[in-house]
């Protein structure tokens, strides 16, 4: 990076501590460290929702998602604003009547202490490793893509912002994530300017659609409905998105307290409900328009000579070992064949350059699987041609773009896991402690978590693929079954704690087996259904329960 | 519905009845704007 870049992202990432530190002075207890003292406007709520989902990897993998697979990944998003509907009717004005601090103190009033410890512990274990990845993710990216040390990158992705979401809690996540939102979304309209900017003349972005359509990545829409019938395992299509994500959406947005502690700082029950629906109105189209800027990328790379694979690091491993002088050999031709595409555009000619390329890249990504690197370079296409084609300056705001996305995100979770630390463990199975004491163990309890990650961070690149692919399973495993003990605890009154209990358990098990069956190829079923199926599983499973219990009960006394 | 949302009035349209359905018809509206799109460039 150039000096000016440096300049660009070291400004502002200190100016966004400075900001935190600034506006996140708040009273020295639980209401005032967790809710922001619930004097949140709408508009904020807004803010930190979208601020709190959209991760690094959303900023830098959807472009890249759109680039290799076209823009049906928007399908994903489909059952959000349904879920927003039913957050507002349900569960926002049963958590702000209760007066809570988590999700989970609302199943001890409803059930029992063990239902409200089960999903606490599910939620920091799932989210505790999970933000580790979120940290490690764009880490490995930009140290790839940069040379910088991947130790040093993980503390600074997610160590940082330890420092005002410690000092400031709520308050001053909720304030850092609006100004943190306003430099990324300038940020990726700048990007998007550049690309349409940098696009031979004559070609606009009406020009730009007719190319990648022509290329398969306007595929907003798709049925998963073939000549054999419905796939299961297709990830991405209407129906999957409708109602898987629907339920993926509910779970997330109503029972993650990393979501639920955003909305729970709201001045009322009618600024929550303005903030989620707000976000069911605008996240559909927003990503969209991060996908449509992979396919401007992706046109713009049919002009320009596209790398034959775009994680440098992982071709320069492949330079030192057995295939280095095949490799030599291969860039040579695929220089070669892309110099001719760039000249035959348009021509007869055009398609067999194009296969030809295609199997240029094939080769390589088989000789990287054989040395044991990634053969997956979706991730850094979006940054590849930040660091190539911007100018200075805007790479480095682009760079801050992505630690700011990041830094959003991990500083809610940490705040949320802290919450779920100090009230449903800490206060609930301790002796009581002054307001002072609760505020300074919040605060220590911050800094662990945020430790705690930044170490999973650096054990997940230790340990390659495997972890992440297991963290990022780990979530659709436990979500469905999380979300039917909320449905049943707002829906089925008649069901009690040890129903619900048992019924999630078993649920539960035959979730993780049905992951199992899907892996192996057994069940042929996309993991956006285990939602589906861990909530439905759980209403059914429980009522059946119940029923037995009761009748046990009447026999007993008759 | 529980009484403190009969309570609380909705912004600009007095019932929040009328926003759940402006989100919905809202996502419908998209949904049909994206088939266009992708019959038209694909």
């Amino acid at each position: 990076m150039s000096r000016p870049d440096w300049i660009v992202l070291v400004l502002t990432l200190l100016g966004i501590i400075a900001y935190g530190l600034y506006k996140g002075r708040t009273s020295r207890d639980l209401d005032g460290y967790f809710l922001a003292n619930r004097m949140v406007p709408w508009y904020m709520v807004l803010l930190g929702i979208m601020g709190t989902q959209a991760s690094a990897v959303t900023f830098l993998s959807a472009p890249g998602q759109a680039y290799t697979d076209g823009m049906r990944f928007v399908q994903y998003y489909f059952g959000l604003p349904l879920a927003m509907v039913v957050l507002c009717i349900t569960f926002v004005p049963a958590f702000h009547r209760l007066k809570i601090y988590t999700a989970y103190e609302f199943l001890e009033q409803r059930f029992d202490l063990k239902t409200r410890t089960l999903t606490s512990f599910l939620f920091l274990l799932q989210r505790g490793l999970s933000t580790g990845i979120s940290i490690s993710a764009p880490s490995i990216i930009l140290s790839s893509l940069l040379g910088w040390d991947i130790v040093w990158t993980n503390v600074f992705m997610g160590g940082l912002l330890i420092i005002y979401t410690m000092t400031g809690g709520a308050k001053a996540v909720a304030y850092t994530q609006q100004l943190q939102l306003i430099i990324i979304f300038g940020g990726m309209f700048v990007a998007g300017y550049m690309v349409i900017h940098r696009l031979p003349e004559g070609v606009g972005i009406v020009e730009a659609l007719h190319i990648g359509g022509k290329a398969g990545k306007l595929n907003i829409i798709t049925t998963g409905v073939s000549s054999k019938g419905f796939d299961w395992n297709d990830r991405y299509n209407l129906f999957s998105g409708i109602i898987g994500g629907f339920f993926l959406a509910l779970s997330y947005f109503g029972t993650d307290q990393s979501q639920v502690g955003r909305y729970l700082t709201a001045r009322s029950v009618s600024e929550s409900r303005l903030g989620l629906l707000m976000n069911g109105l605008v996240k559909v189209p927003m990503q969209f328009l991060i996908l449509l800027l992979g396919v401007l990328v992706f046109t713009f790379y049919q002009f320009h000579k596209e790398p034959v694979f775009f994680n440098q690091s992982q071709i320069d491993l492949l330079a030192s070992s057995k295939y280095k002088d095949s490799l030599v050999v291969l860039e040579k031709a695929y220089d070669a064949t892309e110099a001719a595409r760039i000249h035959s555009l348009g021509s007869p000619g055009l398609p067999a350059l194009e296969k030809q390329k295609a199997a240029y890249r094939a080769t390589v990504k088989r000789w990287l699987k054989d040395i044991g690197a990634d053969d997956n370079d979706t991730n850094y296409i979006f940054l590849r041609f930040v660091v190539d084609y911007l100018p200075k300056g805007l790479v480095g705001l682009l760079i801050a773009v992505i630690f700011l996305a990041a830094w959003g995100s991990i500083a809610a979770t940490l705040n949320s896991l802290a919450s779920c630390t100090i009230v449903d463990f800490h206060k609930r199975y301790s002796r009581p402690a002054s307001k002072e004491k609760e505020y300074r163990l919040s605060r220590m309890y911050t800094l662990f978590w945020g430790v705690f990650c930044v170490a999973v961070a650096q054990l997940a690149y230790n340990l390659g693929n495997s972890l992440i692919e297991a963290v990022n399973v780990l979530g659709s495993l436990f979500y469905g079954v999380i979300l039917g003990i909320f449905l049943v605890a707002f829906y089925r009154k008649r069901v009690g704690g040890t129903a619900i209990f048992i019924s999630a358990i078993i649920v539960e098990a035959g979730v993780i087996f049905l992951n199992i069956l899907s892996r192996k190829g057994i069940v042929p079923l996309s993991f956006l259904w285990f939602n589906v199926v861990g909530a439905i599983g759980v209403m059914l499973l429980s009522e059946v329960i119940q029923f037995i219990k009761s009748r046990l009960a009447s026999q007993g006394d008759s | 519905m529980t009484e403190e949302t009969q309570e609380e009035e909705a912004p600009l349209f007095k019932r929040w009845n009328v926003w759940y359905m402006l989100v919905i018809g809202f996502l419908i509206l998209l949904i049909l704007f994206f088939y266009f799109l992708t019959k038209k460039f694909s």
